[in-house]
Order: structure tokens, then C-alpha cells, then sequence
């Protein structure tokens, strides 16, 4: 069952460029959010007491914006691409793709609205209300529906391992949202976790960590091992080891996310098989990491030139850090020094910024171009610029984070001869100052790339409109 | 381990755990097992094979 070349496939695409072009407007949506909000940590008058726009309520609006909204779009764009070209098909149905794009446009617009009215569930990640959440999972079942069954009528014998990923991300966060977001409803707006105690915490956790494992990361590695090798035309340098990382992941990382809850009510050994696992993962990963690397070998040398290659690889040597340092946190030493401080911030964002952000625009500046049928962005220098931004910007805010929270930690367990606590909390509130300002600045750095890669991607798809006229077909794009 | 306390969930979770073991190991002795490289690798350059012929269709 070979892909014949005779016949033009005739892809289903145009719903891939509108979930790529949303997911640069929702990168530059969320991540001014979380500018905003970073601002109101440093300059707390900054809410001005206007409570739809404090930090409780923002603050999942921006983690809401940049994982689901950015984060999905960029998934669902990349996960309808792929599966049509290595499968050499098109969709399974493209109006239920049409579904899947409105559907996740609507529960973004929900979003937006609903919480900074303060209507929340209280669950990291998953604050959405309860009505939100059946929709979520609609439209999430859409699109696995779609892209399974893509998969099922593909023309080609061999289903290649991005395909997996997805499909992998696709089950478990099925699995993951429903699960954690069951609960009783007592209104339309109001709801409570059918969970309670440390139950809750757990199941919270599990959730939390496995949307971070099979979404933030198995989906996104799909994407890393489609337009690596894509965009340096190289095939993957081992596939043994791509198969080996998919299912290391796929077993590996369930059991993560009780290292999220050491020195708490969660039995001892709970949170010690959550740091074992967790540093077994280390593994896998770095195979990953240099799997991907090590498809540069013999063309390094486009570095100098390929500024798309650049987010790739600098995304790879993020992820590398950031599957390090996790399981560095998890151990209990450690972790009773990093947990509840900015460390587990700068953490999160090494992995979303450089990681997750980085392989995103990878693949949405190699999409574009291919999907309007033009050799180069409008402003390959732009692209240039954008990469300089987006790295600057993202290690001025790790490490002030990395600074600030060490810090906090030390402050925070520091006692005198008498076990009296040496310092008091808003003591240390005090001395985050310069590292929250720092943090900021990080952030507008980063955020101003999103902005110069909106324009670029626009003004490139405006130029290709123009020179083929608007009902134009790319024809071998 | 005293066997004779232990609940359905605490089986629940050996038996996953058991399943998570032999899989990984199953996994790891299928991808380099020296005979299945080249079924493996022969997949490499999939990635790379879709150019040709392609039509992104029709803009709305």
C-alpha cells in the first residue's frame, strides 16, 4: 500500500492555515497577558483594583491562552498537516475539522470571558467551568475522531511516529480531561470535584502533569520529529529511537505527577515512585533530544543561514535542560527547597517558552510557506529577529526565576539558634522585587517576537495572495 | 509484603505496573533486536517523502 505518485493528492489544507494563523494571534494574545500579570507581581498597583483584571483571575487566562489556545491551535494545525502528507490522504472529514476549529475558537472566546469574571473550578489547568469542559471534550474527540480515522484510510503501509505522538496525546488527555474534570453541578456556572482531600490532590496532579507529558510534550515531539527533519532535509538520524521515546514516554510519564506533592498527605512512597520515574525518564528523553540533534549531522552548517532551523534546534537544547531539570526537582532533597517557589516557575517556562514556543513557531514559519506556495517569509531577517527575541527574552526570565526562588527557599527554611524562622515571609516578598521587574523584561522581550512574527506570517500571506490572486491553488506547494 | 491485605485497587495498580514493565522491556527488546533495525530504519526518511505531487487545495 505505497503512496503512488501518479495522481495530485489533494489535501485538505485550508483549515490547517487558519489554525496556524490563530496560533500566532493567541501567541501574541497570551503571552501579553502574562506580561500584564508578571507586571502586577513586580507593581501590584498595576490591578488597579479593578477585579476582572487581578492576578487570580488573569492568571489563568494567560495559562489558558498559551497552552490551549496557542498550544492547540499549533497541535491541531501540525496534527491535521501531518497525518494528510505521511499518509498521503486527505482529511477524514474536513467539515469536522471545520468543527474542530470553531468549536476550540468558541471555548477560547468562553474563556476569555468567564474567567476574569472570577467563574472558575479552582484546578490548575483545568479551571474552566463545567459546561466549558463537556465542550472541551466535543471538540477534542472531533479532532481525535478525525485524525484516527485519517490515519485508518491512509494510503501509505507505514504510520509515521509523529502520527503516533498525536494519536498517544490524543488518548491520554482524553482520558486525563475527563477524569479530572468530573464533578456535580449545582448551577450553570458553578460545579464541585466529585473528588475530595488528597484524593483530589492527586487526581489534580495526575491531570496537571500529564497535560505537560502527553500534550506540551508528546504532541509537540510529533511536531519535532515531522519538521526537523522537514525543514533540514535530512531523514531522522535514528527511528529506532523515535519509536523507543514514543512508548518510554507513553509508559514513563503517567506516573509522574505525584513528584507535584511531596511533603504532603499523598503516601510517602507515592511521591518517591513519582521521583524515581521521573528521573528514569531522563532517559528517553535526552535519546529524544539528541535524536533530533543529531539529525543536523552534515548540515550544521545551515544554522548560518536556516533562521527556522534555529527555533528548532535551540527548542531541542531547552527541552534537553528542561527534562533535566524536572527530575532534579522531583527528588525530595531538592524539591524541599524548589517546591512552592518561583524555581518551579522559571521551570515551567524554560519548557513552554524554549521547548513548546520555540518547536511551534519552528513548525508554523516551515507550514506557512508551504501552505501559501512561497520559497520565503516576507522577511527572512524578521524571522532572524524574532529567534534573537524570543531566546533573549525567555533566559532573562529563567534565570531571574532561578535566582529568585533559590532564594526564596533559602529564605523560607532559614532559622536561627532558637528554630525561630530567620526571615519573614513578606521579607522575602521584598527581595523578589528586582527579579520580578527582571521578569518582566524577559517577558516583553519575548512577547515583542510575537508581535514581529504576527506581522511577518501576515504580510507573507498577504504577498502570496497578491501574486497568485485570491482563488489561486499552490500547485506542488 | 503481607498479599492477604491487600485490596482490588492495590492488585489494580500491580497488575498495571507489571503490564507498564513488560511492555517497556518487550519495547526496548523489539527496537534493538539487531534483525528489526532495517524494518525500523527503512521508515527514516518518510518525512521527506511527501513532496511530490502534491495538491494543498482549493482556498475558500
Amino acid at each position: 500500500m505505497e503512496a503512488t505518485q501518479a495522481t495530485p493528492i489533494k489535501y485538505d489544507m485550508e483549515v490547517v492555515r487558519w489554525f496556524t494563523i490563530a496560533a500566532a494571534i493567541y501567541a501574541v494574545v497570551g503571552t501579553l497577558i502574562g506580561v500584564w500579570i508578571a507586571s502586577e507581581l513586580a507593581w501590584p498597583f498595576m490591578n488597579f483594583d479593578i477585579p476582572y483584571i487581578t492576578f487570580g483571575r488573569l492568571r489563568p487566562l494567560h495559562t489558558n491562552a498559551v497552552i490551549f489556545a496557542f498550544g492547540g491551535c499549533v497541535l491541531m494545525s501540525t496534527g491535521y498537516y501531518m497525518v494528510q502528507r505521511t499518509g498521503a490522504t486527505k482529511l477524514w472529514s474536513n467539515g469536522l475539522a471545520w468543527f474542530t476549529f470553531w468549536g476550540w475558537n468558541l471555548i477560547i472566546v468562553l474563556a476569555v470571558v468567564t474567567l476574569p469574571l472570577g467563574i472558575t473550578q479552582g484546578k490548575e489547568y483545568a479551571e474552566l467551568a463545567w459546561p466549558i469542559d463537556i465542550m472541551i471534550a466535543v471538540v477534542w474527540l472531533s479532532f481525535g475522531l478525525n485524525h484516527i480515522m485519517t490515519v485508518a484510510i491512509r494510503k501509505t503501509s507505514h504510520i509515521y511516529v509523529s502520527n503516533w505522538f498525536t494519536m498517544g496525546m490524543i488518548v491520554m488527555i482524553t482520558d486525563l480531561h475527563v477524569v479530572n474534570s468530573l464533578a456535580i453541578p449545582v448551577s450553570l456556572t458553578q460545579s464541585y470535584s466529585i473528588y475530595s482531600g488528597v484524593q483530589d490532590a492527586m487526581i489534580q496532579w495526575w491531570y496537571g502533569h500529564n497535560a505537560v507529558g502527553f500534550y506540551l510534550t508528546g504532541g509537540f515531539l510529533g511536531i519535532m520529529y515531522y519538521f526537523v527533519p522537514k525543514q533540514v532535509g535530512r531523514p531522522v538520524f535514528s527511528y529506532r529511537l523515535s519509536v523507543l521515546h514514543f512508548w518510554a514516554l507513553t509508559f514513563g510519564y503517567v506516573w509522574l505527577g505525584a513528584h507535584h506533592l511531596q511533603y504532603t498527605a499523598l503516601p510517602d512512597w507515592t511521591g518517591s515512585l513519582g521521583a524515581a520515574v521521573s528521573l528514569a525518564m531522563i532517559i528517553p528523553s535526552w535519546g529524544g533530544a539528541m535524536n533530533g540533534m543529531m539529525t543536523l549531522s552534515g548540515a550544521w552548517d545551515k544554522l548560518r543561514t536556516d533562521y527556522i532551523m534555529r527555533f528548532l534546534v535551540v527548542s531541542l537544547a531547552f527541552y534537553a535542560m528542561s527534562t533535566f531539570e524536572g527530575p532534579v526537582m522531583s527528588i525530595k532533597t531538592v524539591n524541599a527547597l524548589s517546591h512552592y517557589t518561583d524555581w518551579t516557575v522559571g521551570h515551567v517556562h524554560s519548557g513552554a517558552l524554549g521547548w513548546v514556543a520555540m518547536v511551534g513557531y519552528g513548525a508554523i514559519y516551515h507550514m506557512i510557506k508551504k501552505l501559501y506556495g512561497v520559497e520565503k517569509m516576507y522577511s527572512e531577517s524578521l524571522v532572524n529577529t524574532h529567534f534573537w527575541l524570543a531566546t533573549i527574552g525567555t533566559v532573562i526570565y529563567i534565570v531571574a526565576m532561578w535566582v529568585s526562588g533559590i532564594m526564596q527557599g533559602l529564605m523560607w527554611r532559614d532559622y536561627d539558634e532558637y528554630g525561630a524562622l530567620t526571615h519573614t515571609f513578606v521579607e522575602s516578598v521584598s527581595e523578589m522585587h528586582p527579579y520580578y521587574a527582571m521578569r518582566v523584561i524577559g517577558g516583553v522581550i519575548f512577547h515583542l517576537g510575537t508581535w514581529i512574527a504576527l506581522y511577518n506570517i501576515v504580510m507573507t500571506v498577504r504577498q502570496a495572495i497578491a501574486v497568485r490572486g485570491v482563488n489561486a491553488v499552490p500547485a506542488n506547494a | 509484603m503481607d498479599v492477604v491485605v491487600m485490596s482490588a485497587n492495590d492488585w489494580i495498580g500491580v497488575f498495571f505496573s507489571l503490564v507498564a514493565f513488560i511492555g517497556m522491556a518487550a519495547v526496548y527488546f523489539m527496537v534493538f533486536r539487531p534483525a528489526n533495525k532495517d524494518m525500523f530504519e527503512s521508515q527514516r526518511s518518510m518525512a521527506l517523502d511527501d513532496e511530490g505531487h502534491i495538491n494543498m487545495g482549493e482556498k475558500r
